[in-house]
């Protein structure tokens, strides 16, 4: 019975079913008989299969934000009942460079983080380095994500990494950055920790940096 | 061999003398730099007290704005003729200056399809607008804005009509001004209701999105009428339907969607005996087999940095379609070197140029762009471009 629920939770999701998938949570809150930490790993397993799908060109965009939705949904049924509460991975603070208004990409990096279990501070789009630095400062994350899609405005995460060096906080935060203008080349000159060439990949590394 | 006569060549897929080449320009830091015009800094002079109330209340005004606009675009064009370019696009768009607290200037654009519009300053302190985020998040908002703006959507047209042919009428003679019926009718379903949502609505409110379509495709046939009432034998027409790494959506999903709706638009251009190229920004690769069975006869744009490669999609589509690009706006156009310049274009025409059916330009339209890059974008197209090419 508890393994039926929980290959539904699954299935659903990787059906892109929203009634079946929250149906699903549902029982796993009120039945009790499968833990929820349960339930949330097999949104997790379930999610990382979404994300090779995306990345192996076999779904689209489309599908990738509509189960990350999904994901959003049966988390917001689960999370309360979860002893380390929602965001339990750690903080992510995330936002768009100043001058770069694209946030497609941004807002669903940090959807899936969510749903892997992190807390995001979103900070939206054209941040500026003095707001960045403000944020680490205030919100003491283990990541900063940056999202970058114009060439015109990469110096901007420079920018961030040279200000945190003068914070003192450099040190204290790995950063991540993703986003159409970069490239793994361009994150070994910025010196930051990782460049992600989808949100998948990100989620991956930072859960890696997590421990998680 | 004039202008007019090598843009139609490369169209019917024929040598002219040269490989034409098409300017994207439209940002007035652009255009600014070309006519050396000293940036009007409209976002700062919105911030003070007389002058903003007024820039505020003229803004509002059709007359205003249709002035202003059709300057923007003729300093476009005079850029694009002063510079030596053989076509350059031409864009109407019609907005409303709305107060607007979580923007960085406290006013936004509001356009309307529903999408509003940040204003910004450019680095060298000209207006820069950007769609930032949808105003109809429900079904409801969404009816009730459409029904709402149905006297505005009368006026877009009307002004459409009017800018393209102005534009024609007054530099038609110095360059070819293509029109562009912008934006489509994939961004004008999904933007004013944000992407996120918008999905969610293809998957829980199939009968609402078709409804969105429906009317988004009427609308746009009448925008497209208009526009090529201005008299040029080439229209533009486009959707990014690209990201980096492939389309927004599955081709499959785009096609149930928005096939016919495509396929209607192509008929329609060809029933006024017109060729429709259109502009796509991403990756792009497995929707060309679409763009040739939905009828279009051209494509613009294939973005470099999302892999696309002008020899590629021509092995992919051969003759099938006209291609217009790519030079990448990321890096090359901005700061490439003149030998990085040179070898692009040289790359361009050996890849596309032969048998006619291509058209040089820029993958995109960017502030940054330098013209300075752009002039020797056209030196090297000159060089590299007769035919028979040598390249
Ligand atoms: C949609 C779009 C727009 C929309 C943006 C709407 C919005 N609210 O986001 C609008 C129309 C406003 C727009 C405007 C402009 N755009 Co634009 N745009 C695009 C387009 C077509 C798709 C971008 C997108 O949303 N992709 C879908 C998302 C999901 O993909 P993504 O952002 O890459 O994100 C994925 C990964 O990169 C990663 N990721 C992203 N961020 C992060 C962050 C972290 C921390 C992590 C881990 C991962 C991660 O995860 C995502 C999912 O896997 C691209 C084409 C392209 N190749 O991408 C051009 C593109 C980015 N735009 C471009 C340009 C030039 C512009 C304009 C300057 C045009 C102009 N002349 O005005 C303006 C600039 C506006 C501004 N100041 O920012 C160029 C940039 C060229 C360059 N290298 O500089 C591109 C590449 C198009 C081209 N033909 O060259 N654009």
């Amino acid at each position: 019975m508890s393994g039926d629920v929980l290959n539904q939770l699954k299935s659903s999701l990787l059906e892109l079913d929203m009634e079946g998938a929250l149906a699903a949570a549902r029982m796993v809150r009120e039945d009790r008989q499968v833990a929820v930490e349960e339930a949330v790993a097999a949104v997790s397993e379930a999610l990382k299969v979404v994300g090779s799908r995306f990345q192996e060109g076999e779904w689209f965009l489309t599908e990738l934000v509509y189960a990350g939705e999904i994901a959003k949904e049966v988390m917001g049924l689960l999370s309360p009942l979860m002893e380390t509460g929602a965001g339990g991975l750690g903080t992510v603070v995330v936002g768009t460079v100043a001058g770069d208004l694209h946030d497609l990409g941004k807002n669903i990096f940090i959807n899936y983080a969510r749903s892997a279990g992190f807390k995001v501070i979103d900070l939206g789009m054209d941040v500026n380095a003095n707001s960045f630095v403000n944020a680490v400062k205030e919100n003491s994350p283990f990541a900063l994500g940056m999202s970058c899609l114009l060439t015109s405005t990469d110096g901007e995460i420079v920018k961030v990494v040279e200000d945190l060096k003068k914070a003192g906080l450099r040190e204290k935060v790995r950063i991540i950055i993703g986003g159409a203008a970069l490239t793994e080349q361009f994150a070994e000159t910025a010196g930051v920790d990782a460049f992600a060439k989808d949100a998948i990949t990100g989620i991956d590394i930072i859960r890696n940096w997590s421990g998680g | 061999m004039d202008f007019r006569e090598r843009i139609l060549a490369a169209m019917n897929h024929e040598e002219a003398d040269r490989v034409p080449v098409m300017g994207l320009i439209m940002d007035p830091t652009t255009v600014n730099l070309v006519l050396e015009k000293k940036p009007v800094d409209f976002a700062g002079l919105l911030k003070r007290p007389v002058w903003g109330l007024l820039i505020r209340y003229l803004m509002n005004t059709n007359w205003f704005w249709r002035r202003m606009y059709y300057g923007n675009f003729a300093g476009s064009l005079k850029s694009a003729i002063k510079l030596g370019f053989d076509a350059n696009w031409t864009i109407y768009s019609l907005m409303k200056l709305n107060r607007e607290p979580e923007s960085a200037l406290g006013w936004a654009w509001h356009d309307p399809f529903g999408r509003v519009w940040e204003l910004g300053r450019a680095p060298d302190g000209s207006m820069a607008v950007n769609y930032t985020r949808g105003l109809c998040e429900t079904e409801e908002q969404w009816e009730a804005w459409v029904e709402q703006k149905k006297p505005v959507y009368e006026a877009l047209i009307k002004n459409v009509r009017v800018f393209h042919k102005k534009l024609v009428e007054k530099y038609g003679e110095r360059i070819y001004p293509i029109g562009y019926a912008a934006p489509g009718i994939f961004e004008n379903s999904w933007q004013p209701m944000g992407f996120v949502n918008f999905t969610k609505m293809i998957y829980q409110k199939p009968d609402f999105v078709k409804r969105i379509v429906d009317f988004q495709t009427d609308l746009y046939m009448k925008y497209l009428d208009a526009v090529m009432e201005s008299g040029v034998e080439v229209v533009l027409g486009g959707d990014d339907l690209g990201q980096k790494t492939g389309p927004l959506m599955r081709p499959e999903l785009i096609e149930k969607l928005y096939g016919n709706s495509y396929r209607m638009v192509a008929d329609r251009v060809h029933e006024k005996n017109k060729k429709f190229v259109f502009h796509s920004c991403g990756n792009i690769y497995q929707l060309l087999d679409k763009f040739v069975d939905w009828g279009f006869d051209g494509i613009i744009t294939m973005e470099p940095t999302a892999g696309m490669d002008l020899g590629k999609v021509r092995e992919q589509v051969g003759h099938k379609l006209v291609l217009v690009g790519n030079l990448d706006v990321s890096y090359l156009m901005v700061r490439g070197t003149r030998e990085e310049v040179d070898d692009a274009v040289k790359k361009a025409i050996k890849d596309a140029g032969r048998g006619g059916g291509y058209i040089l330009s820029t993958c995109h339209s960017h502030p940054f762009v330098d013209p300075k890059r752009l002039e020797w974008m056209i030196d090297s197209a000159h060089k590299y471009g007769k035919y028979p090419l040598s390249v």
